[in-house]
């Protein structure tokens, strides 16, 4: 069973779903609940069964498809993509558990669980096309809860956040069939398996272009500034299990695409674009973070907090280097974590109010202490708290990025200032002072359902930022495979000089250790 | 001994989810008395470690597990006893023992009474992991952690306005500084390859001048953050607005200290760059009479206390830049006894007078509050400076050290604001205990507080008397790990000179201030001369800066990011809207070509064979004459 378990992870949610137009309406929340359950358990069994010391990839399946063009069905993962599929089945099993009364529960449930097949296969997806394939089925789920179930905008908002994301993927796709008719034109045949590519050394000019491709379709993924303007749409919109998804899974494509297919295929690219695209994560983390404190809306708060934390993903990631790569790694498992858990926290006001506007609030801390204090971790935990897992990645994306450019870390650096001024405000709006609503003043706190969610969420937040190894070391070892290959590939002097060599690091490694 | 260093570490974070379980829960009396006694046995424990370390034991020195690894970096959760830890323990966990069982009075009447306890003494602990880490990202969990619970003490009663805005201004502009403390951290590592103490200290003598400045400043940037030095310090004296048992604590005898244990503790970091020394100092110097300055008129109890502190911890940095590290940690634990002191008397103070903090509208307390009177006029002789308490060992040894580093300037600017330290404290002594029984006008009934609070200030008390005789054994504990030298001026004359000649002027101050201040019967309503003169004003309103701050910054941050949102919705994303709505309006205009209609379709496909018949001429003739126009083309210079 092992040897198929990437299979099986990402098509029995669907299996599943198909099934679940069978099942009674008043089961159906039981039932899904316990499908993510099998599912989340599964994933925590490929974590068992995962060798941490093992750089490469893991659980690899191949079955060919269209071998006459080198497309085959190719999955396997590593410490880079392995927590990020834990993360989206723990996600889809804590969104339906705590799925509030909704209509049409069984539509949103059979939905969730489709998209999280998508998820899945994009994490684990091993061909380029493949990838490609489930890169755009995610986009359909996510269309269809934020338009059936959204806000009075929900058109507007499913349909811009799918042209806009389907028109970048576009670009990526022409992408992916140069690089493919590269690899041809190199080697005389087809192959879009990205491990194939890997090996594939490309002159500059060619992997500045194929970057730039690639680019497109992960920046508005991402979303990356200034293409983000479909997410605060998305957010505003979405029922609060969208944007939970969303934040906590989907945003993460883009960031995990760029480790996977940008960095170790064009590294000279990556490091002439260094610097613009760390001026690009500055501008997000400071800009973002200003319109953030000008909302008036508490979820309009967490969507732009959120772009402003992947300017710091985006940073780490082009730190080119161990500790800069591993840190935005793992501050994608958190940042999923811990704005998963606040767009749940907005999530519970608002079906108590229904409204986010932080002036209807305030005074929320005398009438539901246990909410404001789940908040408050939550909170803390996204300005960056040490002991607290955003902050195990923020801080080495940023360490990572000192090494290449001082006064720019400088700058990003203002992302913990910043996000402690918006973050602080909008929490004194919402939960200090008098109560000065009589809508508040009786107000329930929040209810067992709400705290199966919540109550998860704040134990992750605290273990893994109190003892992230286990997620830590897996992660560090792949991405020191990508860094060494990196290296490896690089042609030209620069790169050379700025991705750092891996294998002879290893060794001082050691030596430090023993030194303690 | 490990054991003793886990109890010391761990027992405040016991002592705190404890407390945390009883958040929702009514009072509990044994919430504060099981917390107090919880810190009590870290206070213990400390007390152990400390007579290890004075009998010449051997540094304590565990590694609990890793925190981070990843690539070079390596950081354990790695904790040391040595000399410089070991006094900012017994110095916290002495000082926060007491402020807890006097809590337990204090807060007696609070609705969020467990709660109190539970921030309390995860303060503790955050401050534990500070001081005895033995590396800089450690240091930085406390270093955090401690700006948590600040901002969670002084945000304590939430449902004020002011101390919610303080709260938040506090942590925000302690965010700035830890930036330029993250920035030192990674100059340390990518400079020496750790974050361990000791291996990365030893490294420093190797680095280049330019480097170690730069880590020297970013770290200090750090440390005038935490320490409010200026121009970082507005928020210590907003900070007042938390209950008196936490000013007391965090902003006073330790949190606003952990700047000063930052630069003893990269002592050797500091030695290599004495000219970022002489910024310290002076910049130390600049505050200490700075706000003492502003100390002379304030009309509230609590930030008068403040200001003093902060004017302190400039002698403090004062002493710490000239090197004179062993001198600032001495005054760091002799402040933090008379400082503690002192604030607790003001809780005391304020109790009686339900919440109210002018000193002007108090007067004559002496007769009912004998035991706070007492206690508040020794803390204030200590903090002045006389012989024998604590403060004239300590401040003293200040001085001695600029005189005998020949910074003159230094030691003047220090010396004068003894004097100024003097005449407020005891201005405020006066005020407050002395005089006409002007609270009498605002109905007050005064009481003293109760009698265990008394006796849990007691220790303090005795310490603020006594401290100065640890000054030849603790000279001699930190000496090793220091680097210590004496400082002792060549000339006896000279010496008995400075000593007497600071005595008489600190006497005097406390002389003039009692003469003024001591029989004072009006509450001044801000009619009189003085209250009118610029310079009153000018202090008054704390030279404008927080005014500046609020003007300058505050509101352009507001304007800008309301500019930005609007440009986000305006620009960014109305440009992505025009390029879908160029799409749609194509198609919206074109629609009417296939309306199906035939004579309309008849038209568009004489149209289209037209501009097709055009271009096929066009290509024709360009492939004709394709040499002339390249010709042509290449005589155009193109």
């Amino acid at each position: 069973m092992l040897d198929h378990i990437l299979s099986i992870l990402i098509f029995f949610p669907a299996l599943a779903g198909v099934m679940g137009f069978m099942i009674d309406k008043g089961s159906i929340r039981a039932y899904g609940v316990a499908v993510a359950f099998v599912e989340f358990a599964l994933s925590l069994w490929l974590w068992f069964a995962f060798d941490s010391n093992v750089s490469g990839m893991q659980f690899m399946e191949n079955i060919a498809l269209i071998p006459s063009f080198g497309i085959n069905y190719i999955l396997g993962v590593d410490g880079i993509s392995l927590f990020i599929i834990i993360l989206a089945a723990f996600f889809t099993m804590i969104g339906i558990a705590s799925l509030t009364e909704t209509k049409n529960e069984k539509n949103m449930i059979i939905t969730l669980l489709f998209l999280e097949m998508t998820m899945i296969g994009v994490f684990s997806a091993l061909d380029a096309i493949v990838f490609y394939v489930f890169w755009e089925l995610s986009l359909v789920p996510m269309l269809y809860i934020i338009g059936a179930w959204g806000g009075p905008m929900r058109i507007y908002a499913s349909v811009k956040f799918f042209l806009y994301t389907f028109a970048g993927s576009l670009v990526m796709l022409v992408g992916m069939l140069f690089m493919a008719y590269f690899f041809y034109q190199a080697t005389g045949t087809w192959s879009f398996a990205i491990l194939d590519w890997y090996r594939l050394i490309l002159p500059e000019s060619f992997q500045l272009w194929l970057f730039a491709a690639f680019f497109v379709g992960f920046a508005i993924k991402v979303p990356m500034f200034p293409f983000h303007t479909w997410l605060p749409y998305a957010h505003g919109q979405a029922p609060t299990i969208g944007s939970v998804i969303l934040a906590a899974i989907l945003l993460k494509m883009g960031t995990y695409a760029f480790i996977r297919f940008s960095l170790p295929l064009f590294p000279d690219a990556s490091v002439f674009f260094m610097y613009p695209i760390a001026v690009i994560a500055i501008i997000m983390i400071i800009y973002t973070a200003m319109v953030a404190y000008a909302q008036k809306d508490v979820k309009q708060v967490v969507a732009y907090s959120s772009v402003s934390h992947m300017g710091v993903i985006i940073l780490g990631t082009f730190a080119l280097n161990v500790e800069g790569i591993t840190g935005s790694v793992f501050l994608m498992i958190a940042h999923g974590v811990v704005s998963g858990a606040l767009f749940l926290l907005v999530g519970v006001i608002y079906d108590r109010r229904h409204t986010k506007l932080m002036s209807e609030f305030g005074g929320l801390a005398h009438v539901m202490p246990r909410y404001a204090t789940i908040f408050g971790i939550m909170l803390m935990a996204s300005v960056g708290m040490p002991l607290t897992i955003n902050f195990v990645g923020e801080f080495l994306s940023l360490l990572g990025f000192y090494e290449q450019s001082h006064i720019l870390t400088l700058l990003a650096g203002i992302a913990i200032v910043v996000g402690a001024i918006y973050m602080l405000t909008a929490y004194k709006k919402m939960f200090f002072g008098e109560v000065t609503k009589d809508e508040n003043r009786n107000l329930p706190d929040v209810n067992k359902r709400e705290l199966i969610a919540l109550i998860p969420l704040a134990i992750i937040t605290i273990w893994l930022g109190v003892y992230p190894k286990p997620v830590l070391e897996p992660i560090n070892n792949s991405v020191e495979a990508v860094v060494q290959l990196m290296h490896n590939k690089s042609t030209t002097e620069e790169a050379k000089s700025r991705i750092p060599n891996v294998s002879g690091v290893v060794i001082s490694k050691t030596s430090t250790r023993e030194a303690h | 001994m490990e054991k003793y260093l886990y109890i010391a570490l761990f027992a405040p974070l016991v002592s705190s989810m404890f407390s945390a379980l009883f958040t929702n829960t009514p009072k509990k009396q044994f919430v504060g008395i099981i917390a107090s006694l919880l810190i009590f046995s870290a206070f213990v424990s400390s007390s152990i470690l400390l007579t290890h370390i004075l009998d010449g034991g051997d540094i304590v020195h565990v590694e609990m597990m890793t925190w981070m690894a990843t690539g070079n970096l390596y950081i354990p959760f790695g904790f040391v006893v040595d000399q410089i830890s070991v006094t900012m323990m017994m110095v916290v966990t002495l000082v926060s023992t007491i402020v807890h069982i006097y809590s337990i009075g204090y807060m007696d009447h609070d609705k969020g009474f467990n709660r109190f306890f539970a921030w309390l003494s995860a303060f503790v602990f955050s401050m534990m992991i500070l001081v005895m880490s033995d590396n800089f990202a450690g240091l930085f969990i406390g270093w955090e952690g401690v700006g948590l619970c600040s901002w969670g003490l002084i945000g304590f009663w939430f449902h004020k306005e002011v101390a919610t805005w303080a709260a938040n201004e506090a942590f925000i502009m302690n965010r700035i500084a830890d930036l330029g403390m993250l920035i030192g951290i990674f100059l340390v590592y990518w400079n020496t390859g750790s974050l361990q103490y000791d291996i990365a200290f030893p490294a420093m003598a190797h680095l280049d001048s330019a480097t170690l400045t730069w880590m020297g400043i970013f770290l200090f940037i750090g440390a005038m953050g935490k320490s409010a030095q200026f121009p970082l310090h507005t928020w210590l004296a907003d900070a007042m607005e938390g209950p008196t048992p936490v000013s007391a604590l965090i902003h006073a005898a330790t949190m606003v200290t952990a700047g000063v244990y930052l630069v003893i503790r990269s002592n050797e970091l500091y030695d290599l760059i004495p000219h970022v020394g002489l910024f310290i100092a002076s910049l130390g110097a600049f505050v200490a009479l700075f706000a003492a300055s502003m100390a002379l008129v304030n009309r509230d109890m609590k930030r008068i206390i403040a200001y003093s502190t902060l004017s302190q911890l400039g002698y403090m940095f004062a002493a710490a830049g000239l090197g004179a590290y062993w001198v600032a940690l001495f005054h760091l634990m002799a402040h933090a006894f008379f400082k503690a002191l002192l604030f607790l008397g003001a809780g005391n103070v304020m109790h009686a007078m339900h919440d109210e903090l002018d000193p002007f509208k108090m007067g004559g307390l002496k007769k009912v509050m004998k035991g706070t009177w007492i206690m508040m006029t020794i803390a204030s002789l200590a903090l002045a400076g006389i012989f024998p308490f604590a403060g004239f060992f300590s401040k003293d040894t200040i001085l001695e050290a600029a005189f005998a580093e020949h910074h003159m300037v230094i030691y003047g600017v220090l010396l004068f604001t003894a004097g100024l330290t003097a005449f407020y404290s005891f201005r405020l002594v006066a005020l407050i205990f002395h005089g006409e029984e002007r609270y009498k006008i605002f109905g007050i009934h005064p009481h003293e507080a109760y009698k265990f609070m008394l006796i849990a200030m007691s220790p303090l008390l005795f310490l603020a008397m006594i401290a100065g005789i640890f000054q030849t054994p603790f000279f001699e504990m930190v000496e090793e790990i220091l680097g210590a030298t004496e400082y002792h001026i060549h000339s006896h004359a000279t010496l008995l000179i400075m000593l007497v000649g600071t005595q008489m002027f600190v006497g005097l101050a406390i002389l003039y201030a009692y003469k003024k201040y001591a029989s004072w019967s009006s509450v001044p309503d801000g009619s009189s001369v003085i209250e009118n003169s610029f310079i009153y004003k000018l202090l008054y309103n704390q030279y404008y800066i927080p005014y500046g701050y609020e003007e300058y910054i505050v509101k352009p941050y507001n304007e800008l990011s309301a500019a930005l949102w609007e440009v986000d919705k305006k620009v960014v994303d109305a440009s992505v809207d025009g390029i879908a709505s160029i799409f749609y309006s194509a198609g919206e205009n074109t629609r009417d070509m296939q309306s199906g209609n035939l004579s309309t379709m008849l038209k568009w496909m004489v149209v289209g064979t037209v501009v097709l018949l055009s271009l096929a001429v066009v290509f024709g003739l360009a492939a004709r004459y394709s040499g002339e126009i390249m010709s042509i083309l290449s005589g155009l210079g193109v």
